[in-house]
């Protein structure tokens, strides 16, 4: 994805943990293939330490006491092959490119959404990367009806589409976001959120036949057509 | 640069009350790793304060800076069996952890919405000044204050608006009004001068 000439130059960034999720995981398969890039990276690590001296600032007495008493009853893990800190928790792939390639497209200062998609596998991120910066990506917005924007990168050339989301009113227990895609012979479904959910992204295929988008609230579980009119839709050509 | 060998005062040991065994972050972590909890209190003691404090810059709220550094120091307990003093100092790992624990604190999803409007809203403002000046005051040891001051402007800001602000390159970019090869460009070669300003070596 990213050009080899160019991975060489995240290695700052990398250790400043100034890279989205995606590039992140990528220069972490090019590390693994590149010991000096490795030698690099510990050593910008240990100079960046030694701004942490900076920093220092003595932290309230009860935190040594509550650390000590979690600790007590965790587990540790054992050696591993990497003898580099391994993360507790899974990478939480976050589509925050999205909104820095809506900023792109869109004029600085815009609103932009951003959404945080947990434990995604780096295939499906990675999917959505490929519409993200696609060569003919454009971005499209609209408010919905209740509150909330619905926001889109859409690449005719991969037929495919990242929607997303955010600040919808939340649905009850009970209903769920639909997403459509719409032509002349009516409305197809292009998935269904979780009940009760209100942000979240998706990736869409199949765009190229329809003409525009839509999301309406639907029973949880969703319907096989819209029972009422969409709360907001977008143009796909 | 007068180069003094290692960076004595980052490396300040307490006395010891256990015995004459060196109470190093690297021998206090490898301890912690044998699953040694003395050895890992001692270390707590040691390094709390930069992690505590390196939160607190990040994330600025104290509450959350404190559970952030739980977080750090469980995760330290936790894995401490994988340090590996030849690929790197305790005090490194452990800041490693730290920062990045905070970034993802301060990069959920709703920081990072306002974040960007900020960013859009500040963006004639150049509210990195006081980001900049708090550093340097804070940089007490004479060779590190000596060698952020031979970074150029650009490579000090990006360098200083990530790591204590948490903002990733692309905001960076925003803020500074420059291009996002640039930033990138910048953070790596200002952290290389610095790495060789500070003779820092790893292996």
């Amino acid at each position: 994805m990213s050009q080899p000439l160019d991975i060489h130059t995240l290695a700052g960034a990398y250790t400043l943990d100034a890279l989205d999720d995606l590039e992140r995981a990528s220069f972490d398969r090019h590390l693994a293939g590149c010991p000096a890039c490795a030698l690099e990276v510990a050593e910008l690590r240990e100079t960046v330490a030694r701004l942490t001296g900076a920093a220092t600032e003595p932290p309230p007495a009860r935190l040594r006491a509550n650390v000590l008493s979690e600790v007590a009853g965790t587990r540790q893990v054992g050696p591993g092959k990497a003898g580099r800190p391994v993360r507790a928790r899974p990478i939480r792939w976050r589509v925050w490119t999205a909104g820095a390639v809506a900023a792109g497209v869109l004029a600085a200062g815009a609103a932009v959404t951003t959404y945080l998609v947990q434990d995604r596998r780096v295939r499906q991120a990675e999917r959505i990367q490929t519409v993200l910066t696609a060569p003919d990506a454009v971005t499209r917005t609209a408010p919905a009806r209740g509150g909330g924007q619905v926001s889109m990168v859409l690449s005719p050339a991969r037929d495919a589409a990242v929607v997303v989301l955010a600040g919808l009113t939340a649905p009850d227990s009970a209903h769920a976001y639909q997403l459509w895609l719409i032509d002349g012979g009516g409305a197809t479904s292009a998935g269904v959120l979780r009940a009760g959910q209100a942000d979240g992204a998706r990736y869409l295929t199949g765009v190229r036949g329809a003409d525009q988008f839509g999301v309406t609230l639907e029973p949880a579980g969703g319907s096989a057509r819209p029972s009422a009119p969409s709360l907001a839709t977008l143009p796909l050509r | 640069v007068i180069a003094d060998g290692r960076d004595g005062g980052e490396q300040a040991m307490p006395p010891s009350p256990a015995g004459p065994a060196a109470v190093t972050p690297d021998a206090m972590l490898l301890a912690a790793g044998r699953g040694e909890e003395r050895a890992f209190e001692r270390l707590y003691d040691l390094l709390a304060p930069r992690v505590y404090g390196l939160a607190r810059r990040v994330v600025r709220d104290p509450a959350q800076a404190e559970e952030v550094a739980q977080e750090v120091f469980v995760e330290v307990w936790r894995t401490a069996a994988r340090f590996d003093p030849a690929r790197g100092s305790a005090t490194a790992w452990v800041s490693t952890i730290a920062h990045r624990r905070a970034v993802d604190r301060v990069r959920s999803e709703q920081a990072a919405a306002d974040r960007i409007r900020r960013v859009a809203e500040h963006a004639t403002e150049r509210p990195y000044d006081e980001v900049i000046d708090e550093t340097m005051a804070g940089l007490e040891h004479q060779q590190v204050r000596q060698c952020v001051l031979m970074l150029t402007g650009l490579q000090r800001e990006a360098i200083t608006l990530a790591y204590y602000r948490g903002y990733s390159y692309r905001e960076v970019a925003e803020l500074l009004g420059v291009a996002l090869s640039t930033v990138k460009a910048r953070m790596r070669d200002g952290l290389i001068r610095l790495r060789d300003c500070l003779g820092v070596s790893v292996g």
